[in-house]
């Protein structure tokens, strides 16, 4: 595979034997090759300017990841990634991390990413915060018979108080998902929570053998919150929560 | 590739991805190779850093405080909830007075108003997000609600 003398963007890296061409076209519409070495293959496209129109190419990239990684195991690069040329992909990305790329990819062949996202309803979960914590209740009538313009720091302290509370709570859910869904996967991962209102936002990685096992256990807790909280059960994924190789992968 | 709504009562398996639902990860996650290794390009940067918008900031404590102020105990119901909220980002109309933490950068990349999907050219946005990526270190630490803000001002609106 030639990609000619440029800059190439990097999606994934994979093993050379599963590589396929790919249909879709990457960033800046280019058409998506690979660059080879030491048994692995890096999924790569020319990439033209200085710019990126990031908004746009992050679709290129998930849509190149999610394609490659329908029959094959991939490691996500993160987005953005571009090297000077063939050249550099091979001597700093394949070369130097080869024996540690390979045994990752080892690890994750047969299993997917499967994400569990739980989102609190807003007005429920508020409605709660402020019955069941007296200090917020009296701070927020205090503040309620004021202009809304008038007690400015005494606002921000009845927010960071109702955050506080819904910290504790996005704890307890997150640790009560895990204990439901961790059994039937491989390894997991808590993530940052995306928004003010997440509950959880968990990755895990699952064997695709267990992949019904795993719905069961996700209907299972959605049956037992939903009332309280919205579930969005997501994948297959390729790996990204699992990619980075310092994180613990429990044993198969 | 259309978000399709998941059927209530149906959830054993998965639902495939929409982008919005993995923005997330791509962004803060995969592996990463030495900065010095990798070529600079302007755009990605920024809306990495972006994407880091920390929920325990002013704004979001304010949102909170007038989100509680307005809650009316007895009756709820009619305020613009998150499942709302998400449906007008990936319908593209991202018009909403719940600001969701991550609005700004969702907005930047879904659209505001223009064709919601596959083919915004981005070009009228890559002007925007031409500003010098050597912020790049405040994505660590404090920088972070500063970053918020950019990311507010930058996105169209």
């Amino acid at each position: 595979m030639t990609n000619g003398g440029g800059a190439l963007y990097v999606y994934g890296v994979m093993s050379a034997a599963e590589r396929e061409s790919l249909a879709v076209a990457g960033v800046e519409g280019a058409e998506v090759g690979t660059v080879e070495g030491h048994g692995l293959a890096a999924l790569t496209s020319p990439v033209q300017g200085s710019a990126l129109a990031a908004a746009r190419e992050v679709r290129a990239h998930w849509r190149v990841l999610q394609e490659a990684s329908e029959s094959a195991t991939v490691l996500p690069v993160r987005f953005g990634t571009v090297l000077d040329d063939e050249q550099a992909v091979r001597d700093h990305l394949l070369e130097p991390n080869a024996e540690r790329l390979t045994e990752l990819l080892d690890r994750l062949r047969g299993c997917v990413q499967l994400t569990v996202k739980g989102m609190y309803d807003e007005q429920a979960l508020l409605a709660e915060v402020v019955t069941s914590s007296p200090s917020i209740a009296s701070l927020r009538a205090r503040l309620q018979s004021l202009p809304p313009q008038a007690a400015y720091y005494d606002r921000i302290r009845l927010g960071e108080m109702v955050a506080g509370e819904i910290a504790r709570r996005r704890e307890a859910d997150t640790r009560h998902a895990l204990e439901v869904l961790e059994p039937s996967a491989q390894a997991s991962c808590v993530e940052n929570p995306s928004a003010a209102e997440s509950a959880f936002d968990l990755s895990f990685l699952v064997p695709r053998a267990k992949q019904t096992a795993f719905g069961k256990r996700v209907r299972a807790l959605v049956e037992e919150v939903e009332d309280r909280i919205e579930i969005r059960f997501v994948g297959p994924l390729p790996p990204y929560s699992f990619a980075e190789g310092n994180r613990e992968i429990g044993g198969a | 590739m259309a978000i399709a709504t998941q059927p209530r009562g149906y959830v054993d398996r998965p639902r495939p991805s929409g982008l919005v639902d993995v923005i997330d990860v791509i962004l803060d996650k995969g592996l990463v190779i030495d900065v010095y290794v990798r070529v600079a390009l302007v755009g990605i940067e920024l809306l990495t850093i972006d994407a880091r918008i920390v929920i325990a900031s002013v704004d979001t404590y304010l949102r909170f405080a007038e989100a509680v102020n307005r809650l009316d105990i007895t009756e709820q119901g009619q305020a613009e909830g998150l499942p709302q909220l998400m449906e007008s980002i990936t319908s593209g109309g991202a018009k909403s007075k719940t600001e969701g933490a991550l609005e700004g950068v969702k907005e930047k990349i879904f659209g505001s108003g223009d064709d919601e999907d596959e083919d915004d050219d981005g070009s009228s946005r890559r002007s925007s997000s031409k500003r010098r990526s050597s912020s790049r270190s405040s994505s660590s630490g404090d920088g972070r609600s500063s970053s918020k803000k950019r990311s507010r001002s930058g996105s169209s609106r």
